[in-house]
C-alpha cells in the first residue's frame, strides 16, 4: 500500500524524495508497509489551525496524528476486514516549525523522519500522557531509529526523549 | 420632431407608439433596430441593397445601425472599463523571481528559464481560466451584501513545462493543473498546490502535439516516482513558490487582457 505526501506549504523548500525514502524505511522497520500512510506538510499558520479545532490550543507545534484506526493498544497492528481499511491514518507536519527548532548541527530530513516516526507512532496507539505509556512509546522509537540508523548511519535520537 | 423624440425614454417611446392609430404611420425615436421588421410599404426612405443609406436617425450622421440598445451598451462599458481598472492590482505584469524570461502572445503566456544548458519553458493560457464559483444561490439571496462581499477572481490555469537538455532534439513535457476544487482547498483540504498530471516526450522540432507518443498518467502512478518528479520540477525552479507567482501573474494578465476586450468591445459596439 502507498505512503503518499502532499506539501501544502511554500515558506519551506521541501524535496519529498528524502523523506519518502527514510519513511519508507520507518514503515518497514515498524512492519507497516502494507497499510496506506498520509504525511501532509504544512507551514506554521496551518497547523496552529488545526491544533486549535482538535486540541484547542491556539499554537504551531511539529506534528499532530489523525488515526485511522483508534484505541488500538500501544504497538498493536490493526487487523482489517476490508482491503480499505488498510489505512493508518494522517501525520500533519509543521515543516516550518520544525525547520525553525531544527539546530544548526542536524540534518533537516532526519529531523524531519524523527518527527514523523514519532506522529506514527500514535497511529499505532502509543501515547505519552503517563510515564508509563510513555515509556513504552520511547522505547518503540528509539528502536525504530536505531534501526533507521543502522541503515542510513545517522544518528537519531526520539522526539519523545525528554518528556519525563 | 425627430430630436424631441429622441429624448423620450425607450419604455415610454414603446408606449406613445402603441397608443397611435393603426393607419398613421409610426414616428421611431431611431431607424430600424430590427432590419426589415420596421420598413413601411410607400416609405421614401426606404432602404435597398444596392442603394447607400442614409445618414444615421440618431443623428450623428454615421449612416450605419445605431439603436438606443448600442448606446447604453457603450455606457454600460465604459462603467464596467472604468470599475475593472479602478480594481485592477497590477498596471504592468508582475514579476516572476528566478530570472524566468515572460513572452506574452495574446491570451498565452511563456517563461523561459535556461539553466546549466537546459532550456525549461512553462507555457499558459488565461482562457477559461478562472473556476466557477458554486456559491451563486446564496450570494442572490443576500441582496446587497453581493456586491461588497464580491470575490476577488484568481486565474488558475493549467501549465505546461518543456525540459530540453543540451540543445536536444526532445523535450520532457510535464502538464500540471491546480487543484479543482478549490473551495476544499481552502478549507482543510489535502490537495498539493499544484499536481503534475501526464507526462510524455514531444519533438522539438514539430509544433503539433503527438498523441502517439506515450503519455504517462499520473492517476495511478507509484507515488515514488511521482515524487521523483515533483522533486525534478522544483529543482529546475517549478515549486509552490513559482506555482503561486505564476497565479498572480495568470490573474494580472487575465485582468489585463479582459479589460483589452471590453475596450475592443465597446470600440466594436460605436463603430460603423
Amino acid at each position: 500500500m502507498s505512503l503518499v505526501l502532499r506539501n501544502l506549504q511554500r515558506v519551506i523548500p521541501l524535496r519529498r524524495v528524502p523523506l519518502r525514502q527514510r519513511m519508507e524505511a520507518v514503515r518497514s522497520i515498524l512492519g507497516v508497509q502494507k497499510f496506506d500512510l498520509g504525511i501532509i506538510c504544512v507551514d506554521n499558520k496551518s497547523i496552529q489551525h488545526i491544533n486549535k479545532i482538535y486540541r484547542q490550543k491556539n499554537i504551531p507545534t511539529d506534528v499532530l496524528s489523525f488515526p485511522f484506526h483508534e484505541n488500538l493498544k500501544a504497538g498493536e497492528i490493526p487487523q482489517p476486514d476490508f482491503p480499505d481499511d488498510y489505512n493508518l491514518g494522517d501525520i500533519f507536519l509543521g515543516v516550518e516549525y520544525i525547520f525553525q527548532q531544527c539546530k544548526e548541527n542536524e540534518d533537516y530530513y532526519d529531523i524531519l523522519t524523527v518527527t514523523a516516526t514519532h506522529g506514527l507512532c500514535h497511529l499505532l496507539g502509543f501515547t505519552h500522557s503517563t510515564e508509563a505509556t510513555w515509556q513504552q512509546m520511547y522505547q518503540k522509537e528509539k528502536q525504530v531509529l536505531e534501526e533507521l540508523g543502522r541503515r542510513t548511519g545517522a544518528r537519531l535520537h526520539p522526539l519523545s526523549r525528554n518528556l519525563f | 420632431m425627430l430630436p424631441l423624440l429622441r429624448c423620450v425614454p425607450r419604455a415610454l417611446g414603446s408606449a406613445v407608439v402603441g397608443l397611435r392609430p393603426l393607419l398613421q404611420p409610426a414616428l421611431r425615436p431611431c431607424t430600424r433596430p430590427f432590419g426589415l421588421l420596421s420598413v413601411r410599404a410607400g416609405s421614401e426612405r426606404r432602404p435597398s441593397l444596392l442603394r447607400p443609406r442614409g445618414p444615421c436617425a440618431c443623428g450623428c450622421g454615421c449612416g450605419g445601425l445605431h439603436t438606443e440598445g448600442d448606446k447604453a451598451f457603450v455606457e454600460f462599458l465604459n462603467d464596467e472599463i472604468k470599475e475593472e481598472k479602478k480594481i485592477q492590482k497590477h498596471k504592468s505584469l508582475p514579476k516572476m523571481s528566478g530570472g524566468w524570461n515572460l513572452e506574452v502572445n495574446g491570451t498565452e503566456a511563456k517563461l523561459v528559464r535556461n539553466v546549466a544548458g537546459e532550456k525549461i519553458t512553462v507555457t499558459f493560457n488565461i482562457n477559461n481560466s478562472i473556476p466557477p464559483t458554486f456559491d451563486g444561490e446564496e450570494e442572490s439571496s443576500q441582496g446587497q451584501k453581493v456586491e461588497e462581499q464580491e470575490p476577488e477572481l484568481t486565474s488558475t490555469p493549467n501549465f505546461v513545462v518543456e525540459v530540453i537538455k543540451n540543445g536536444g532534439k526532445r523535450a520532457l513535457v510535464l502538464d500540471c493543473h491546480y487543484p479543482e476544487d478549490e473551495v476544499a482547498q481552502e478549507e482543510e483540504g489535502e490537495s498539493d498546490i499544484f499536481s503534475i498530471r501526464e507526462v510524455s516526450f514531444q519533438s522539438t522540432g514539430e509544433s503539433e502535439w503527438k498523441d502517439t507518443n506515450y503519455t504517462l498518467n499520473t492517476d495511478s502512478l507509484d507515488w515514488a516516482l511521482y515524487d521523483h518528479l515533483m522533486d525534478f520540477l522544483a529543482d529546475r525552479g517549478v515549486d509552490n513558490t513559482f506555482a503561486d507567482e505564476l497565479v498572480e501573474l495568470s490573474t494580472a494578465l487575465e485582468h489585463q487582457e479582459y479589460i483589452t476586450f471590453l475596450e475592443d468591445l465597446k470600440g466594436f459596439v460605436k463603430s460603423q
